[in-house]
């Protein structure tokens, strides 16, 4: 595939079942993912995954809820594929995970097992990912580019002193010996002509059919807005500080790497309203994340690498997941500094979230009720893999600039410029 | 925003108004509490004598602070204390926090004088005095006021090394203006009064501690959180190491070429003239200069590397989305501290920390007692220590994190200058400071400690 798909298990754990599968996964690296179990590294085509357990709860009418089980994963092959790949590379780990969930067939062989996973997938209702197209492969072989470069110019301490010109023309002599570097002697490639095809089709009717269901849109809006200023006045949430002890074990779980993964699930404000008003963001939000944010930008935001938001217990609860660079304390600044009003759009239909006036403000920036909303709301991430952990957003980009400018010909200007990406 | 209400100078304790730089000698007491009324009846009588910030004294000041254990030992109830800051609650120490703070291997708490799991700290006095007989005389002062169970358990010495850093370098030229304090400067450089002091609007125009201040507004008014880190450093490993480094081709040393690295990692030479502003060479005529941007100036860090050390502790106008604007600068203000530290141990020339190892004495140990001041610990402190200076990836950088306080393992020791043409990079940057002790404080105001005596 020349883009990349997510992917989303949910199973059902049995009653009874949910400590020993908790136990399972801490064993499983609690963190960084171990590789024992099931090897996530190992997984062709890549970038991150994650196994999480939410654990028993009740719903806000007080109806229980059962464990949950969670894998998700952003993958550069289709769907299909992923979950044969993740059969073929660990068929042992997964009966030891998913034999704890409802429905996991007695019998099982590479056929059953496969159908018990696809059976499973749920689709998200929104995703984003930092950039459409580029794969694990080329993240990775741009990596080693890079880092080819820096060793063979710190063996040469006298190339500080030389013109861009010939530091570039020696580092293209390099690529151009090196039968390991072939890959870099050209551009790297996009997303295929078929992909962009749809793609644009994609928009095109998206556009046409926002178009043409705008005067409806026109019509109900003051409803709509009478609505929700109802509501809002109604659903005032208080700000609820968030445990201390919970927050610490969640904590040693973080920052084991330059990339961190996030997990949170919370359920949903009651009401038809709500339910219709949350559903159509997620529309417009999915639309936008595709079309318009697909290039290492999310509104302002450069250091996510991914994000999903998925329904789960009949649009009862949502689940949101993503990777990012940086600290959890630094990415909850990053939506209070730069997307307020995008979290409180997509977060703010949540039970609890800090209260917002017309859809838009305030909300988020309450800092402290809003990050103490998220910190109540975290999950723990006990398995999680990243292809790249090492890897934030910025030096991704910048590998791949320098193996952009690494072909043909460059005018001085631009030769001074791709040394300085060094 | 509206207008702010005026700080209430009185009854803030005067470490957030100034650091006393009339008083050029000081001593920290760490104390430990083994029984809760004799600590409160210690507190109650040291109240009224605690140095406001009304005040400009210049013959001697006191002020004191209290960890989350000192406070639940003078009798805060835990239903209280859960509404202070996480992070203070939690502590330094956590396992998350070391990592964050780079407290691992040498520095791991377990092996710090004090603070750590084997020596924990309930208080702090701070003590300071115009000269050294006055300090003394403070001192016994202070301590034959303790009372039985009050114990002193280290009392740490500074040293007064007129302006400069044990490296050589001057120090403390940056700090914030704070809105309602004597300095005032340009509305986008001067931050809101309660991002240093509980019971003011922060720079979101909320109230930090919300709940703290909602619940129990006669322990958290105006109160900040002081940071203390005693840190090591390391001069003759700083300077044999950049030494080392600046030799020529032949092997021969190169002073000048060893004082400009070592302004790279800095980011001001050692007169203080910033490089931005004098790219070339040291001019002491700048030594204080403070009016200059990077993104705005230096934006590929051809004056100024990318990676130096005042270039993280203060990004300016770089951060994103949008560097070099007003809203860079806003989100910036979100993250500043008031720094407050004091050197400590005997000054080291450049020329005896090249001599050899021996020069710099046997167990003779200089560094900084790090302080600052804060309203939010994780927003201020823990976000500039951990996202700007430890973080090997900060502004795309690949594996610098800072070239002076920051680790290098098990990420982060490579130092790069950038150039015009190809950069220039160090490897295998050690650290050059070491962490000896610390802890998280909260610097009560001074009716507060009234209420506190009183519980």
């Amino acid at each position: 595939m020349s883009h990349q798909v997510a992917v989303t298990i949910v199973a059902e754990v049995r009653p009874g079942e949910a400590e020993r599968l908790d136990r399972l996964l801490r064993s499983m690296g609690d963190g960084l993912a171990n590789g024992s179990v099931v090897d996530l590294a190992t997984l062709p085509d890549l970038h991150f995954a994650r196994f999480v357990l939410l654990e028993e709860t009740r719903d806000l009418r007080d109806r229980p809820i059962p464990a949950l089980l969670l894998y998700m994963s952003d993958v550069d092959v289709s769907r299909d594929r992923h979950l044969a790949d993740l059969v073929d590379a660990g068929s042992d780990g997964l009966d030891q995970l998913y034999g704890h969930c409802e429905g996991y067939p007695e019998s099982r062989t590479r056929e059953t097992r496969l159908a018990y996973l696809r059976a499973h997938v749920v689709k998200e209702q929104a995703r984003y990912f930092n950039t459409t197209g580029r794969n694990v492969r080329r993240v990775r072989q741009e990596a080693e580019l890079r880092d080819g470069i820096e060793k063979l110019l710190d063996g040469r301490p006298d190339s500080t002193d030389r013109d861009p010109q010939s530091v570039r023309k020696a580092v293209q002599e390099l690529v151009a010996r090196d039968e390991s570097l072939r890959w870099a002697r050209g551009p790297a490639p996009g997303p295929d002509f078929g992909f962009r095809v749809k793609e644009t089709l994609h928009f095109v009717a998206g556009v046409l059919l926002a178009l043409l269901l705008s005067p409806l849109l026109l019509l109900i809006a003051p409803v709509f807005l009478l609505l929700l200023w109802l509501h809002e006045r109604s659903d005032r949430a208080p700000h609820v500080p968030a445990p201390l002890e919970r927050v610490e074990e969640l904590a040693e779980l973080e920052d084991l790497a330059p990339q961190n993964p996030f997990t949170a699930v919370g359920f949903l404000k009651p009401g038809i309203f709500r339910r219709l008003t949350i559903r159509t963001i997620f529309v417009a939000l999915d639309f936008a994340a595709r079309h318009l944010f697909n290039h290492g930008n999310l509104a302002g935001v450069k250091t996510i690498h991914s994000a999903r938001w998925v329904a789960l217990n009949e649009w009862r609860r949502v689940i949101f997941a993503s990777n990012y660079d940086g600290s959890r304390e630094s990415y909850m600044d990053d939506f209070v500094d730069k997307i307020a009003w995008g979290l409180n759009v997509s977060f703010g239909s949540g039970y609890g979230f800090p209260n917002t006036r017309w859809l838009f403000f305030d909300g988020a920036k309450d800092e402290q009720a809003f990050k103490d909303f998220l910190r109540r709301h975290l999950v723990a991430t006990r398995v999680w893999h990243s292809a790249y952990a090492c890897l934030t957003n910025a030096n991704i980009e910048n590998n791949a600039r320098i193996r952009a400018g690494l072909q043909g010909e460059a005018e001085p200007d631009d030769a001074r410029r791709w040394v300085q990406a060094l | 925003m509206s207008a702010a209400p005026a700080p209430e100078l009185h009854d803030i304790q005067g470490l957030v108004a100034r650091g006393y730089g009339d008083l050029a000698t000081a001593r920290f007491v760490l104390l430990g509490i083994d029984d809760s009324a004799a600590a409160r009846s210690w507190l109650g009588a040291l109240g009224p004598k605690l140095t406001a910030s009304d005040a400009r004294p210049q013959e001697r000041a006191v002020n004191v602070a209290l960890t989350s254990s000192g406070l639940a030992k003078l009798g805060v109830p835990s239903d209280v204390l859960e509404l202070f800051a996480l992070e203070f609650a939690g502590g330094m120490t956590t396992p998350h926090r070391r990592r964050m703070l780079g407290d691992v291997g040498p520095d791991a708490p377990e092996r710090w004088d004090w603070g750590g799991p084997a020596r924990p700290i309930d208080a702090l006095l701070l003590l300071y005095a115009n000269d050294e007989p006055t300090l003394a005389a403070l001192h016994a002062e202070q301590t034959s006021a303790l009372p039985g169970g009050v114990r002193a358990i280290r009392t740490l010495g500074t040293s007064d090394l007129q302006g400069y850093e044990p490296f050589g370098f001057r120090d403390g030229i940056s700090q914030p203006i704070v809105e309602g304090l004597s300095k005032k400067g340009p509305p986008a450089q001067t931050v809101r009064f309660g991002e240093f002091v509980l019971g003011y609007p922060n720079e979101h125009g909320r109230y930090t501690d919300d709940l703290l201040l909602e619940r129990s507004p006669e322990l958290g008014r105006n109160g900040t959180y002081l940071v203390f880190r005693q840190l090591r450093q390391d001069v003759g490993g700083f300077w044999r190491f950049l030494d080392e480094a600046a030799r020529g081709p032949d092997g021969s040393a190169d002073a000048d070429r060893r004082t400009r690295l070592a302004a790279g990692l800095v980011g001001r030479w050692p007169s203080g003239a910033p490089l931005v502003l004098a790219p070339e060479a040291d001019d002491p005529a700048l030594g204080t200069a403070n009016d200059f941007a990077y993104h705005r100036d230096d934006p590929g860090g051809t004056r100024c590397p990318l990676g130096a050390h005042i270039r993280r502790a203060n990004p300016r106008d770089t951060l994103d989305p949008r560097p070099g604007t007003e809203d860079s600068l806003r989100i910036n203000r979100r993250h500043r501290i008031l720094r407050r530290g004091r050197e400590y141990g005997t000054p080291l020339t450049v020329e005896d920390a090249l001599d050899s190892e021996g020069a710099e004495g046997a167990g003779d140990e200089r560094g900084l007692h790090f302080m600052c001041l804060n309203a939010s610990i994780a927003r201020q402190f823990e976000l500039v220590h951990f996202t700007w200076l430890n973080s090997p990836k900060f502004v795309g950088l690949y594996d610098d994190s800072d070239p002076i306080v920051g680790p290098s393992q098990p990420f982060g020791g490579t130092f790069t200058i950038q150039s015009e043409a190809l950069r220039q990079r160090l490897t295998d940057v050690p650290r050059f400071v070491s962490v000896r002790g610390g802890a998280y404080f909260f610097m009560p105001g001074i009716r507060a400690t009234e209420h506190l005596a009183g519980l």
